[in-house]
């Protein structure tokens, strides 16, 4: 089921948690709300389950208007951060909750779906338990069955693996990705962590401050950042950055900063032509630089620190003044303090305009 | 979960000194009860000390009441034990009701005047009962209320409040709102979160305040003294009273006996429910 939502709003007070959202999910899409952590992605989604009432902007589900329906109206499913089990009742009684409160199904189907959703995420044998017996990753599955018992037409998951540890988030990153595409359910998912928003989502909504920054697939938010804080926000490790001075020489564009002269390639010219000459902030990831020896890259400089991480290593290379990131590979051999040249990929240079964020070229 | 915390306990001698301190401080209450309990069997005590064979003859209100002198024109014991069972029973009742209710609110819901109310609440609680009699007994008079138990009991459950209401508060609060957010997104109301969700989880609480409440009834004196005259539904309380301060002859046999009856189910609450009582101070759930 579609959702949109239409210049969505909700203060608490004089603070605005959300403002002018508008946002369109398509059937059967799975979507991350990513951003820091206050930047209104719960409340957004609070709103999205019924639990908050926007203060302003409408909600849709499919063709119908929702934002006066109580949450139980609805047709959702949701997951919290904290699952939320009720810590009374068995997995059993946990998961038929939704069914039981609806007071019409009768027992043997009730009883049915409960176990099909228990075997649905693999906890059909801890039926008789209390949450309290369950470990954070069995805990986090039943909340699970217990979101999808009813079938509901959207599943809302508010940081769904924060709980976990690390291998364990892995592992149930590629389950609910799977679980979402085998459904076929619109999903929405609320976190803080830019891996798990790129990994799982379809598409990705970024947040700051109450606003929709931008919202795009992952590819698209990583290889072409639309603005300067999503730059900043994605990628790890991040993004260089560099304030530089866009200007004519010789013919040719070229961005200047502090002594360091980076040329910019012909494909890009036609559209920063037009600006030249600006300040601007330029932009590369560490996997678009590489290592070369002295004399046969773009710029010279000198290794910081390494930092080897196995399949590959993080080297920090100062280039003048400027501090940047660089990934070599694990036979890269440099030490502290070696002289050597670094080589930028430039058609993946990105340029910001350094007053409004916003990418220019 | 319970936690605990094991001290190392020190050697020989030494680790009965805290078992001595505590030994001494209750001896007086431990030698009240004592004296209580065996001056019911036996026909005179002299100080501390009793005299003659020992006799069940101060227990025999129990069976044969007729024969007690000094029970003579009073109403039989058992009627005022089932008041008295009533009383606690209803002031327990009513406190749990309104507190739990009340309690839920304070601690969930947004509304003008939560903040005084609140305030209002504590300012109640240490608001001696006594300074509010004439007025209650106005307010009973006016109500028709006055001289029936109904009316007792109601005066006696709304001085218990305060401390319910602001007891159940402090329960209420330690569930997680995120409980009663997945109980509204799994298709429950208010009502329904509140009575499958929320209530189970504070039961340790509502064990706790009931017994309580049940206790402070069970104890209460003044208020039927004063607001039941005719003692038509008298309590045990009253009784003992009577015993003690009517006529020049006190037969104190068997008004420790009678006493002893009338406190030993506050006793046995004590001995098989402690667990509950203590929650009360500690405010947890079980999770």
């Amino acid at each position: 089921m579609r959702v949109l939502l239409d210049q969505l709003s909700k203060s608490f007070g004089p603070v605005a948690a959300v403002e002018s959202l508008d946002l369109e999910i398509r059937s059967g899409e799975f979507v991350a709300l990513l951003g820091p952590s206050g930047c209104g992605k719960t409340t957004t989604l609070l709103m999205v389950a019924g639990i908050y009432k926007p203060t302003a902007g409408t909600i849709v589900f499919g063709e119908r208007r929702v934002e006066h329906l109580l949450p139980k109206d609805r047709g959702i499913g949701m997951v919290f951060q904290s699952y939320a089990l009720y810590p009374h009742m068995s997995v059993e009684q946990n998961i038929a909750f939704p069914l039981d409160v609806q007071r019409k199904i009768p027992r043997p189907e009730r009883d049915r779906r409960v176990r099909a959703a228990a075997e649905q995420v693999q906890v059909g044998h801890l039926l008789a338990r209390k949450p309290a017996q369950l470990s954070g990753g069995q805990q986090q599955r039943v909340a699970l069955a217990r979101a999808l018992v009813k079938q509901p037409d959207i599943l809302l998951l508010d940081e769904p693996l924060s709980n976990l540890d690390a291998r364990l988030r892995h592992a149930m990153r590629g389950e609910i990705k799977r679980l979402q595409k085998d459904l076929g359910i619109t999903s929405i998912f609320v976190t803080h962590d830019q891996v798990e928003a790129l990994t799982m989502a379809d598409r990705v909504a970024l947040m700051r401050d109450g606003r929709l920054l931008a919202y795009d697939t992952p590819e698209e938010l990583y290889a072409w950042p639309r603005n300067l804080f999503v730059a900043e926000f994605i990628g790890n490790p991040p993004m260089n950055f560099l304030p530089v001075e866009i200007t004519q020489r010789d013919g040719s564009l070229v961005a200047v900063s502090d002594g360091l002269t980076i040329d910019l390639p012909e494909s890009r010219r036609a559209a920063l032509a037009a600006s030249a000459p600006a300040r601007a902030t330029l932009g590369i990831r560490p996997e678009d630089v590489s290592i070369e020896p002295a004399g046969q890259g773009h710029l010279s400089g000198e290794v910081y620190v390494v930092e080897p991480m196995g399949r590959e290593q993080v080297v920090d290379v100062r280039v003048g003044s400027w501090a940047m990131r660089v990934i070599a590979p694990a036979s890269f051999g440099g030490q502290i303090g070696d002289r050597l040249d670094v080589a930028l990929d430039l058609e993946r240079v990105h340029l910001f305009d350094p007053d409004s964020g916003e990418r220019i070229g | 979960m319970a936690v605990s915390i094991e001290v190392q306990r020190s050697r020989g001698w030494q680790g009965l000194i805290p078992y001595a301190i505590i030994l001494l401080a209750t001896l007086p209450i431990i030698i009240l009860y004592g004296w209580l309990l065996y001056s019911s069997f036996f026909e005179r005590v002299e100080g501390l000390r009793p005299v003659g064979p020992f006799t069940l003859d101060n227990w025999r209100f129990l069976w044969a009441p007729e024969r007690v002198q000094q029970l003579q024109n009073k109403s039989p014991i058992i009627p005022l034990t089932i008041n008295t069972f009533v009383f606690a029973g209803s002031v327990a009742g009513v406190v749990l009701l309104v507190s739990s209710m009340a309690g839920y609110a304070l601690s969930r819901l947004k509304f003008k005047g939560r903040r005084m109310f609140l305030g209002g609440v504590l300012l109640l609680h240490s608001f001696p009962t006594v300074v509010l009699l004439i007025a209650t007994f106005v307010v009973l008079r006016w109500l028709g209320l006055y001289d029936q138990l109904l009316g007792v009991i109601l005066v006696k459950a709304a001085f218990e409040l305060p401390f319910g209401v602001w007891i159940m508060k402090g329960f209420f609060d330690t569930v997680p709102w995120d409980l009663e957010m997945a109980a509204l997104v799994d298709g429950a109301n208010r009502i329904v979160t509140w009575w499958r969700i929320v209530m189970p989880l504070v039961k340790p609480g509502m064990l706790a305040l009931g017994l309580l409440s049940f206790v402070q009834g069970w104890n209460e004196f003044l208020l039927p003294f004063i607001f039941m005259p005719s003692g038509n539904q008298a309590t045990l309380s009253m009784m003992v009273r009577s015993l003690l301060g009517e006529g020049r002859f006190v037969d104190y046999g068997t008004l420790t006996a009678i006493g002893l009856f009338y406190v030993m189910p506050v006793l046995a609450l004590f001995l098989f429910a402690q667990e509950y009582f203590l929650r009360i101070y500690s405010g947890g759930v079980k999770g």
